[in-house]
């Protein structure tokens, strides 16, 4: 589940734009260590949660404004390859500020422990997990389908300059697309934090997994992400369990037959 | 080679023989250095193959890279008495036997897609590298396979010496550069432009724009595993590294930095990543980071890279094609 939650920002901003944002594990990296430094200075988790993304979320609209929108009209690979460069830069950074090592997970007093759920019991942690990444899915769902700005977005997709022609200020639509898809990683970074531990690799891991989800879930589609991080999610415990051997190996073959035969993924729609 | 100017015969003479007698006045440190060069050269010319003249972003061109490594690594160290040069041999084979097989399925696909795919297969060789630890021992890796001496019939050279194993690799890569060049200006080089630059043009033409890209990467791949052998070769040692998604982000940046819009781009690319990387990790451990801004600006500001910055008069005595795009 917290893999659909990073790759549903990951697939909202491809989705969206057309761009393969590889800042966007950095974001996640940044969420999960402001969130780890405002959890330990403020002792309080709810309060790092909300205030963590906003400063990610900033900064993901000075990226699309100063570095994404000069580098639009050369194409697809040169954003690629801005985004790849921040990316380093954000790693550098972090690494700068908080040390090159591993910060111990800490988990929040009131989610730590564990619950009784159907007979089977469940640590509190993860039900929250699972409880915010549908709220998550279920907001996304819910502004595209149903409020006029969703609409616009759908549209600036399909048609950007007409768009722009009937008085939508598409540039600025960008801006907030790009923004809140790096204050969702943000988000999905300090979540993560207590889960998976908070260190320097984390940005490198998390974009080859989210990678993956997003390429096998369908470009763009929000559902298509979904199954698919359940699918890998599942396919990364059940293969740890029985073949460990082949655990990565069988996530990447997953993903190169899905684009063989479903070049569009899973549910992503026809290229 | 039938275009060259007297002039440009006359500089490419003057730095064979400036590459050759370096060693005589360099240390064992700056030799290494040198070396590292020219693999690397090779690697991000083999890269621009597929960026610069066909437009096709690889993300996981260190896969090739790695399998010319390992093949070469795993020979030399399983299969007594095997020639040093067929096992370098062998490495562009399975480098470029590596490349058609992904060429396959990739080729086919769009911007966006063909980078999925070639870090998704990128990183599929880099989970068995890491996983199948019999083989290739995983992270710890493979080492102690370069052999002590290189038999030529009738002279013998000792491996050991960094300089042996510098004319080696420079006696390898330099003529795969000038192939390189020389296969670029065929009608096979004119037509992967032809499709960079208008591909639904090219088709309507009558071209086999897929089988031409296929082409194209398997040969990419190709001269990418012969650097990766030389690499294993020249660090007697092949781990995981040689096959990350590091090293393909890595070669990316060595192309940029040096320009893609230009044949010898890369290989100034390679020179600057080399030396910088060496030497501003001595100076301080933030090197990325400087790098990483270094990227940035290049690619936003200057998109032939170093090379571009090369004023045009100077530039036109080594460059005698034209602009590829």
């Amino acid at each position: 589940m917290l893999l659909f939650f990073v790759a549903s920002g990951f697939s909202l901003v491809f989705g969206m734009m057309g761009v393969l944002n590889i800042t966007h594990s950095a974001f996640y990296m940044l969420g999960a260590y402001l969130g780890y430094t405002l959890f330990i200075k403020t002792g309080n988790f709810w309060l790092a949660l909300i205030i963590a993304p906003i400063p990610v979320g900033l900064l993901g609209a000075l990226v699309e404004r100063f570095f994404l929108r000069k580098v639009h009209a050369y194409g697809h690979a040169y954003e690629l390859l801005i985004t790849l460069g921040i990316f380093f830069v954000i790693g550098e950074v972090v690494k700068w500020i908080w040390g090159n090592f591993i910060l111990p997970a800490k988990f929040p007093s009131a989610l730590s422990g564990s619950a009784h759920v159907m007979g089977l019991t469940y640590p509190v942690y993860r039900l929250f997990i699972l409880s915010i990444s549908f709220a998550v899915l279920i907001i996304l769902l819910y502004i595209f389908l149903r409020t006029r700005v969703g609409i616009a977005i759908r549209a600036a997709v399909s048609d950007a300059d007409m768009v722009n022609c009937l008085g939508i200020n598409v540039s600025r639509l960008f801006l907030w697309v790009f923004s809140c898809g790096a204050a969702l990683a943000s988000l999905a970074g300090v979540v993560a934090g207590p889960l998976l531990s908070t260190y320097p690799g984390m940005g490198l891991d998390m974009l080859v997994d989210l990678f993956v989800v997003v390429v096998v879930g369908g470009l763009g589609s929000l559902g298509g992400t979904f199954l698919a991080a359940l699918i890998i999610g599942e396919l990364q415990s059940f293969g740890v369990l029985f073949i460990p051997q082949l655990a990565l190996v069988f996530q990447f073959l997953l993903m190169a037959i899905v684009l063989i035969i479903r070049p569009a993924g899973l549910m992503g729609e026809k290229v | 080679m039938k275009n060259l100017t007297v002039r440009q015969i006359g500089i490419i003479v003057v730095a064979v023989l400036l590459i050759l007698i370096a060693p005589r006045f360099l240390k064992v440190v700056q030799i290494r250095i040198l070396n590292e060069i020219a693999y690397f050269s090779l690697f991000a010319i083999s890269f621009n193959l597929l960026f610069g003249y066909a437009g096709l972003l690889s993300f996981g061109h260190a896969a090739y890279f790695g399998l010319g490594a390992y093949t070469t690594a795993l020979l030399l160290k399983h299969v007594t008495g095997i020639p040093l040069l067929l096992s370098i041999l062998m490495g562009g084979i399975a480098g470029a036997f590596g490349g058609a097989v992904v060429g396959l399925f990739c080729v086919r696909r769009k911007a966006s897609y063909f980078v999925l795919l070639t870090l998704a297969f990128n990183q599929l060789i880099w989970a068995l590298a890491w996983k199948w630890r019999t083989l290739t021992g995983g992270s710890d890796g493979i080492g102690g396979f370069a052999p002590k001496t290189i038999n030529f019939g009738i002279i013998t050279f000792d491996m050991t010496k960094a300089e042996t194993i510098y004319y080696l690799t420079v006696s390898i890569v330099i003529p795969l550069l000038l192939l390189v060049r020389y296969l670029m200006k065929t009608p096979f080089g004119n037509t992967t432009v032809a499709i960079k630059v208008n591909e639904e043009r090219a088709a309507f033409l009558g071209y086999n724009v897929n089988l031409s890209k296929h082409l194209i990467f398997t040969c990419a791949s190709f001269f990418a595993g012969i650097a990766g052998s030389l690499f294993a070769l020249f660090q007697d040692f092949v781990a995981t590294s040689a096959v990350d998604l590091l090293m393909s982000t890595e070669v990316i940046m060595m192309t940029f930095l040096g320009g893609t819009g230009s044949f010898f781009g890369p290989v100034l690319g390679a020179a600057i990543f080399v030396y910088f990387t060496d030497w501003i990790s001595s100076l301080t451990d933030r090197w990325e980071f400087i790098l990483g801004v270094l990227f940035i600006v290049l690619v936003l500001y200057f998109h032939q890279g170093a090379i571009g910055l090369i004023p045009k008069r100077l530039k036109s005595i080594f460059e005698s094609q034209r602009r590829i795009d």
